[in-house]
């Protein structure tokens, strides 16, 4: 999808007309019936009204969740079993898994990035396809000094790991990686405040588009390629976090 | 999912776990990681100067049973081969013989990263140690 069709309404020809009387509809139920509407087959932002922006009021979004997800409860629309019923079901189901998306700013970020034509994997395995072939070394994605200090922590980790089953496990090693558990939480931290940066200026792109001005592809790609770099960095941080809360146990 | 034989194998008994001193000039390091799950690898190799042949080869890997039998596959494989010809396995060998399935296809790939890596850093040490020793004189 290109930029140019990123609009806060649904395009023309994702706007159809109301089953049931005829109206225009939006995405899920007749603005002038309420009927609920087969799932038209739309993104998450485009779900809930929404340009592809990354700042996102999650207060008005939770609003609006809870508003959509009283009219279009099953329960409400028609007898079990009908055909009404069932577009509920699928609405309803829909309406939060895209809702559980957006108000994570992580999953958000990723799911735009996807939406963006991001295949993460992708791009690693033909980076190495590319090794191959020219002989040059694949770049990897993070700074090395970063799988470093992973691996690093990853042997303390096994070490304390070891040594709980012995039961005998070591004040100071545990104080150490306590305090690098804490430099890992305030690292976390800074990544979450530098990707929100990352997406000021995607939003910026986003506003002029709406405005209707050019934005180049290298400008996107640009933004793009930071983010993704970003989340990468954070997938081994959280796993960190992740693990040596475990090996302490809390 | 479940894992393959091989696979099981490998995780159960891992060939050559262990590191080599980093800084020995016929050591070469590679560590390499997957940024979509965050796993990480290092794989070591120590060369024969006069035959360019492997002639040992350590890893150690944080991550998923995939990752550990690729790395300790990969191993044994570079283990008896030349330099050039370690750089000839590709991620997809790997995949065959552990018959990994498509979702594990990056921990393969990051076994291959980590041989080229390890051979790149050892080819690295070469060149530079080379013309330092001839300058020295
Ligand atoms: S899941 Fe990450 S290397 Fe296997």
């Amino acid at each position: 999808m290109t930029l140019t069709s990123i609009t806060a309404k649904p395009a023309p020809e994702e706007t159809q007309t109301c089953w049931s009387c005829g109206s225009m509809r939006a995405s899920h139920f007749c603005e002038a019936c309420g009927k609920v509407q087969p799932p038209a087959p739309v993104d998450y932002f485009t779900f809930f009204g929404l340009p592809r922006k990354l700042n996102i009021d999650v207060a008005l979004l939770d609003r609006d969740f809870y508003e959509l997800s009283r009219k279009l409860h099953p329960d409400l629309n028609a007898r079990a079993g009908s055909q009404e019923q069932e577009w509920s079901l699928q609405q309803s189901s829909r309406l939060n898994d895209a809702h559980r998306v957006l108000k994570d700013p992580i999953k958000r970020t990723e799911y735009l990035l996807k939406l963006e034509g991001v295949e993460l994997e992708e791009q690693s395995k033909s980076a190495t396809e590319q090794a191959r072939v020219t002989g040059q070394l694949k770049k990897q994605v993070v700074p090395p000094d970063l799988l470093e200090e992973v691996f690093e922590l990853n042997m303390q980790l096994e070490e304390l790991r070891a040594q709980k089953k012995m039961g005998e496990d070591d004040p100071a090693l545990i104080e150490e990686i306590g305090r690098q558990k804490l430099e890992l939480e305030e690292k976390h931290e800074a990544l979450l405040e530098e990707l929100k940066k990352y997406w000021k200026g995607w939003d910026a792109l986003i506003d002029r588009q709406l405005a209707r001005q050019a934005v180049s592809q290298e400008e996107r790609k640009q933004v793009r390629d930071k983010m993704v770099d970003l989340l990468n960095r954070r997938n081994y941080i959280r796993n960190l976090v992740r693990d040596v809360s475990e090996v302490l146990g809390d | 999912m479940s894992y393959s034989d091989k696979v099981i194998d490998h995780y159960n008994n891992p060939r050559n776990v262990g590191s080599m001193d980093k800084s020995s000039n016929d050591v070469g390091t590679g560590l390499v990681g997957a940024p979509e799950c965050g796993d990480v690898m290092k794989l070591q190799i120590r060369v024969n100067r006069d035959t360019n042949v492997i002639e040992e080869a350590k890893f150690k890997t944080f991550g998923c049973g995939s990752a550990i039998a690729s790395s300790s596959l990969a191993t044994e494989w570079v283990k008896g081969k030349t330099v050039d010809e370690a750089l000839t396995i590709k991620n997809m060998d790997i995949v065959k013989e552990l018959s990994l399935p498509p979702v594990k296809i990056h921990c393969s790939v990051l076994a291959e990263d980590a041989i080229r890596s390890a051979i790149a850093d050892w080819k690295k040490k070469q060149e530079t140690t080379k013309p330092v020793a001839v300058e020295a004189k």
